[in-house]
């Protein structure tokens, strides 16, 4: 299963947020046992704000928990969480479960 | 039986939405994550620096762990309190980790309505476990001369260091190693113990240093009317 981190910045905030995903984050998280899947970011140069969206992936809730204990004792984690706060001015945080989807007949 | 408080000092730009949505979560945690039992909320009305209480109960330590896996958990409650989740509302606790709580034979915490009041005591690790025993036994007795207090209950802050399976520190000991847990009829009833005659009132108001051997280094006081599902 996934979970979708989609987070709203300031254009000038982008490069910033970026590159504390791709250090402290991809360290904290893949550290605590997350898989990283996938980062993108909604086009700039377009007059709005952006949006980031990062994906990890893990086995199920009961994963999830062992991650999130490894999270919370980990001090960088919460200076990941702080300056990542003080980069983004909103956004949602989803999980998300696989489905089979049947082929329409 | 684990009892247990969770505690938000809350972010002072949090839309008033997402707050609501916390409260909401904890008030009706019990209806999604059954092992959840006596889920009430309240905000806090003393001088403390935290605003949102969320006080529950597990049966055992198997459905606290029930609890931590399960989805409502994860996907709705911790939306707003993990440090790096996009919808965090809360912030770093002044008190410490918000987390407090105890384990206990029997809900001898419940009440169906009412003021609770949890005070926070720092005892002093050199104390004894003669001397700590007396001052519980002490607080557990505070009823019979306040009558108003219809709940005391007094307990090692296990859970401050156990938070993740009940039992089993995870980190070192917890700044508050131990809570008194009351419970009163009113918001009167409690002013009236305050200001009351009783031994523990009067112990209260001389910082802790009368009758209690000097063991109680610290404390910092809660309370709030119990708002249930």
């Amino acid at each position: 299963m996934h979970l979708v981190d989609t987070v709203e910045v300031e254009p000038e905030h982008v490069d910033r947020y970026l590159e504390l995903v791709s250090t402290l984050g991809m360290a904290v998280m893949t550290g605590a046992g997350a898989s990283f899947v996938s980062c993108a970011t909604t086009p700039g140069d377009v007059g709005e704000r952006q949006h980031i969206q990062v994906v990890w992936a893990f086995d199920d809730f009961v994963h999830w928990n062992e991650i999130r204990k490894n999270m919370v004792l980990d001090p960088r984690y919460h200076e990941y969480g702080g300056t990542a706060a003080s980069l983004r001015v909103g956004g949602t945080r989803r999980f998300f479960v696989p489905v089979t989807l049947s082929p329409s007949l | 039986m684990l009892r247990r408080f969770e505690v938000y000092a809350l972010r002072p730009d949090s839309p008033v939405d997402d707050v609501r949505a916390l409260e909401m979560a904890c008030r009706r945690c019990g209806r999604f994550i059954p092992e959840v039992l006596d889920c009430a909320v309240g905000w806090n009305l003393s001088d403390a620096p935290v605003q949102l209480v969320w006080e529950h109960a597990y049966q055992s330590p198997e459905a606290y762990r029930r609890y931590m896996v399960h989805p409502y958990h994860a996907v709705v409650m911790d939306r707003y309190l993990l440090p790096d989740s996009p919808q965090r509302i809360v912030i770093d606790g002044p008190l410490g980790a918000g987390l407090y709580g105890y384990a206990c034979d029997t809900p001898s915490y419940r009440m169906r309505g009412g003021t609770r009041r949890l005070v926070l005591l720092r005892i002093d690790t050199k104390a004894s476990g003669a001397d700590v025993a007396r001052l519980r036994d002490e607080l557990e007795r505070a009823p019979a001369d306040a009558p108003g207090m219809v709940v005391s209950v007094m307990a090692a802050n296990t859970m401050g260091a156990a938070w993740f399976d009940g039992v089993t520190p995870v980190m070192g000991p917890p700044r508050w190693t131990h809570v008194w847990e009351q419970g009163f009829a009113t918001r009167d009833a409690l002013d009236s113990y305050r200001q009351g005659a009783s031994t523990m009132a009067g112990v209260e108001r001389a910082g802790w240093d009368r009758g209690t051997g000097g063991i109680v280094t610290r404390s910092a006081e809660l309370f709030y009317e119990l708002s249930g599902d």
